[in-house]
C-alpha cells in the first residue's frame, strides 16, 4: 500500500470516533440547585402555614396553658428555622457574574450552606423531639411504647438521610474545592 | 461608578471573553481532544477525567496565550502537557510492544457490517500500545498536524518528528498485522 494512502486510511479510521466530550456543566448544576432551593423555600412556607397556623388555631379554640405553650414553642422553632435559613442562604441565591468562576464560587457557597443546615437540622430535631416528648408526657402522664417506637423509627430514618446527605455534600465540596485549587494554583 | 467597580466590570468582561474563547475551542476541537485523551488512558472514566483536566488547564492558560503560535498548537500543547502529567500521577501503564502478544479484537466476525468500526477500534488499541514518544507523534499526525506544529507542541525538532513518525508507522503496521 502507498505510504500516504496508508496514513490517510488510518486518519479516517482514527477520526471516525468523533464522540463529543461532556464537561461537568457548572451552570446546569447551579440552575438545578436554584430550582431545589426554590422548592425548599415553598416547602418551608407551607410548613409554617400548616403547622404554625394549626397550633395557633388550636390554642385559640382551646386557650389552655398547655396549648398556649405548644403554640409558642412551635412558633419559636419556626422562627429559629427561618432566621437560620435566611442567613444561611444569604448570598447563595445567584452568582456574582455569568462566569464559570462565579458559578464555581456559588456552588462552593451552597455546598457549605447545605453542610451547615445538616448540623442545624440535627440540633433542631433533637430540641423539638425533647420538647414534644416532654409535652406529651406532661399532658398524658406517660409515653406509650408505640409512640416511642414510632419516634425511634422516625429518628433512625432522619439520621440515615442526614448522614447520607452530609456525605454527598462533603464529596461535592471536595470536588469543587479541587477544581478551585486547580484554577488558582500557579 | 467608582474605580474598583469599573475594574471589577472589566475583569468580568475579560473573563467572559476567555470563556467564550474556551467554549469555541472546546466545541471545535472537543472530539480531537477526546481521542487524544483516550490514547493516554485505559478507561472511559479516566479519559473523561483527563479531558476535564485539559479543559481546566486551558481555562487557566488562555489568559496567558499571546498568539505566539496558532490556537490549535497551543491547545494541543496544553493537552499533551496535561496528559503527561496525568500519566505521572496515575502511573497509567504504557503497554510495551510485545511480539508474542498480538492485539486481539474482542468483537465477533470482522466480515460483518461493523468491519469499519472494528478496524477503527483495532487501530486505537494498536496506537495505545505504542511507546509514548511514538504515540504522541502518530496521534498528532492523525489529527492532521504538520511536522512544524508537532515539533512546536512536543518541543522537539522537525527532523526528530520525522524519525519518530517513521518508526511509529513501522511499529503500528506490525501491530496491526499481528492483530489480523
Amino acid at each position: 500500500m502507498n505510504l500516504d494512502a496508508e496514513l490517510e486510511l488510518w486518519r479516517e479510521q482514527w477520526q471516525a470516533s468523533s464522540e463529543a466530550p461532556v464537561l461537568t456543566d457548572l451552570r446546569k448544576r447551579v440552575a438545578r440547585q436554584s430550582l431545589y432551593m426554590r422548592i425548599v423555600l415553598i416547602a418551608e412556607i407551607l410548613v409554617t402555614l400548616v403547622i404554625g397556623g394549626g397550633t395557633m388555631l388550636l390554642a385559640m379554640r382551646n386557650p389552655q396553658p398547655a396549648m398556649l405553650i405548644l403554640a409558642a414553642a412551635t412558633w419559636l422553632f419556626i422562627t429559629a428555622a427561618w432566621i437560620f435559613g435566611l442567613s444561611n442562604r444569604k448570598a447563595a441565591w445567584s452568582p456574582a457574574a455569568a462566569t464559570n468562576s462565579a458559578f464555581l464560587d456559588i456552588s462552593i457557597r451552597r455546598c457549605r450552606a447545605n453542610l451547615r443546615s445538616v448540623t442545624f437540622g440535627a440540633i433542631l430535631y433533637a430540641v423539638e423531639m425533647t420538647f414534644c416528648l416532654s409535652w406529651i408526657h406532661h399532658e398524658s402522664g406517660s409515653l406509650s411504647s408505640t409512640l416511642i417506637g414510632v419516634i425511634a423509627l422516625v429518628t433512625l430514618i432522619f439520621a440515615t438521610v442526614l448522614i447520607w446527605y452530609r456525605r454527598k455534600k462533603r464529596f461535592d465540596l471536595s470536588y469543587l474545592l479541587n477544581v478551585h485549587r486547580d484554577l488558582t494554583a500557579e | 461608578m467608582n474605580l474598583s467597580t469599573a475594574a471589577s466590570f472589566e475583569a468580568a468582561d475579560s473573563e467572559s471573553t476567555i470563556e467564550e474563547q474556551l467554549n469555541r475551542l472546546l466545541t471545535e476541537n472537543g472530539p480531537a481532544l477526546l481521542r487524544l485523551a483516550s490514547s493516554y488512558t485505559n478507561t472511559s472514566s479516566d479519559r473523561d477525567d483527563l479531558f476535564q483536566d485539559i479543559a481546566i488547564a486551558l481555562w487557566k492558560g488562555l489568559p496567558r496565550f499571546r498568539g505566539e503560535c496558532s490556537e490549535r498548537t497551543f491547545l494541543f500543547r496544553v493537552a499533551h502537557n496535561r496528559a503527561i502529567d496525568f500519566l505521572r500521577r496515575h502511573r497509567a501503564p504504557t503497554s510495551p510492544i510485545d511480539a508474542e502478544s498480538p492485539i486481539r479484537d474482542a468483537r465477533p466476525n470482522p466480515e460483518t457490517g461493523l468491519a469499519q468500526e472494528q478496524q477503527g477500534e483495532r487501530l486505537r488499541r494498536a496506537i495505545h500500545r505504542l511507546p509514548l514518544p511514538y504515540r504522541q507523534v502518530i496521534t498528532l499526525t492523525l489529527e492532521e498536524m504538520s511536522y512544524s506544529e508537532i515539533a512546536a507542541i512536543l518541543g522537539v525538532t522537525e527532523t526528530n518528528v520525522g524519525v519518530r513518525l517513521n518508526r511509529a508507522r513501522q511499529l503500528l503496521r506490525q501491530l496491526l498485522e499481528k492483530s489480523k
